[in-house]
């Protein structure tokens, strides 16, 4: 008897944990997470990524860490009579039932001081923390830049 | 008398509206050619000294008999900057075979912490005939300074940002600032641009 409710106790644990993760999963999905190839020796990398709010409430994304880095900032870029400048965020709202998408020439996270060469084929891990509580992890790819992506938005 | 008071009026009218008339062909051509061409009077490029990515002096001579590029950018700005350069990377590929008097040139805004080593590294990545170019204030008629690029910043702390031009400048053989492309770039704009400016220029000449 002892046995059996040990493994329905199990049970019983493993499936809330797992709706635990597959509620917060569907609050926030993070798509397409992407670092652009730099330079050996660069000091700052780039990330993309979309950001998909799935609840009925705004939720926003207050922090990103990783190991990798020294740190990690919300970006946005604007030209205005020719001259590029960044705006700097420290939370980033993403409204309900929509998405944002950082995306080369708009929102973009900017990644300072890389500990190790990042590389085709790295895969540093990034956290994302949000308003609502809910942490993400996830790997991010380093890719060549595309300059024919025509989904620049300026 | 008053014929000849007559002739002098038409000659007068004629010449005048003659004058208007191929001025305002020009402005026409000007328009058709591409947005942000300075002409008539481009200005004529000083001498400059500065060093490259190689650390090898880079001065007038440089860009002489050349049509050069200009993006002026610092290499710790993660967006705007390897967009532009991988545009003008691009650019580069499709007509230097074509066109082998071409070069493109970053001028960095933020030589304090753009030296020589961070610079060849950049430009390199991009396409290994890129040129990098220091461009201190201190340097006398520096690009920068001559084609009057703005830049700015608000105090060298951590991790400090650049606002800055992100145009591209166009220098002709003659050593003249001819043409200012301005964002967003593509690759297949700025050709097209490219070739009509050239063309222009060449039948000026």
């Amino acid at each position: 008897m002892k046995k059996v409710s040990f493994i329905l106790f199990i049970l019983f644990f493993f499936s809330y944990i797992n709706n635990i993760s597959a509620e917060d999963h569907s609050k926030i999905e993070i798509t397409n997470l992407w670092i652009s190839e730099a330079p050996k020796n660069a000091s700052v990398l780039v990330a993309y990524a979309t950001f998909k709010n799935n609840s009925t409430l705004p939720i926003s994304l207050n922090n990103i860490s990783s190991l990798l880095f020294s740190s990690i900032e919300i970006h946005k870029t604007i030209i205005k009579d020719d001259i590029a400048s960044m705006e700097r965020f420290s939370t980033l709202e993403i409204p309900p039932k929509s998405s944002v998408e950082f995306l080369p020439g708009d929102y973009h996270l900017m990644l300072f001081n890389p500990k190790k060469p990042m590389i085709i084929g790295s895969a540093p891990e990034l956290l994302f923390t949000f308003s609502d509580g809910s942490k993400i992890y996830l790997e991010a790819k380093i890719k060549k830049r595309d300059i024919n992506n025509k989904s620049h938005h300026h | 008398m008053i014929p000849s008071m007559v002739v002098l009026a038409i000659l007068a009218t004629s010449a005048g509206f003659y004058i208007s008339l191929k001025q305002s062909q020009t402005k026409l051509e000007q328009n058709n050619i591409a947005e942000g061409l300075f002409w008539p009077n481009p200005k004529q490029l000083l001498e400059f000294n500065t060093t490259d990515n190689n650390g090898e002096l880079f001065g007038l001579k440089q860009i002489e008999e050349k049509w050069s590029f200009i993006f002026f950018g610092y290499t710790n700005c993660p967006d705007i900057c390897p967009i532009t350069m991988s545009v003008m990377a691009d650019t580069y590929k499709r007509i230097k075979n074509e066109y082998k008097n071409v070069q493109v040139i970053f001028v960095t805004v933020d030589p304090e912490r753009d030296d020589t080593e961070k610079l060849n590294s950049y430009v390199s990545f991009f396409d290994s005939q890129f040129i990098g170019l220091n461009g201190s204030p201190q340097i006398k008629n520096s690009l920068t300074k001559q084609i009057g690029v703005a830049f700015y910043h608000d105090d060298k702390k951590g991790n400090y940002l650049v606002d800055h031009s992100a145009s591209i400048f166009v220098i002709d053989p003659k050593m003249r600032l001819v043409s200012k492309l301005s964002p967003p770039h593509n690759s297949e704009e700025i050709i097209k641009k490219f070739k009509k400016i050239k063309r222009f220029i060449d039948e000026k000449s």
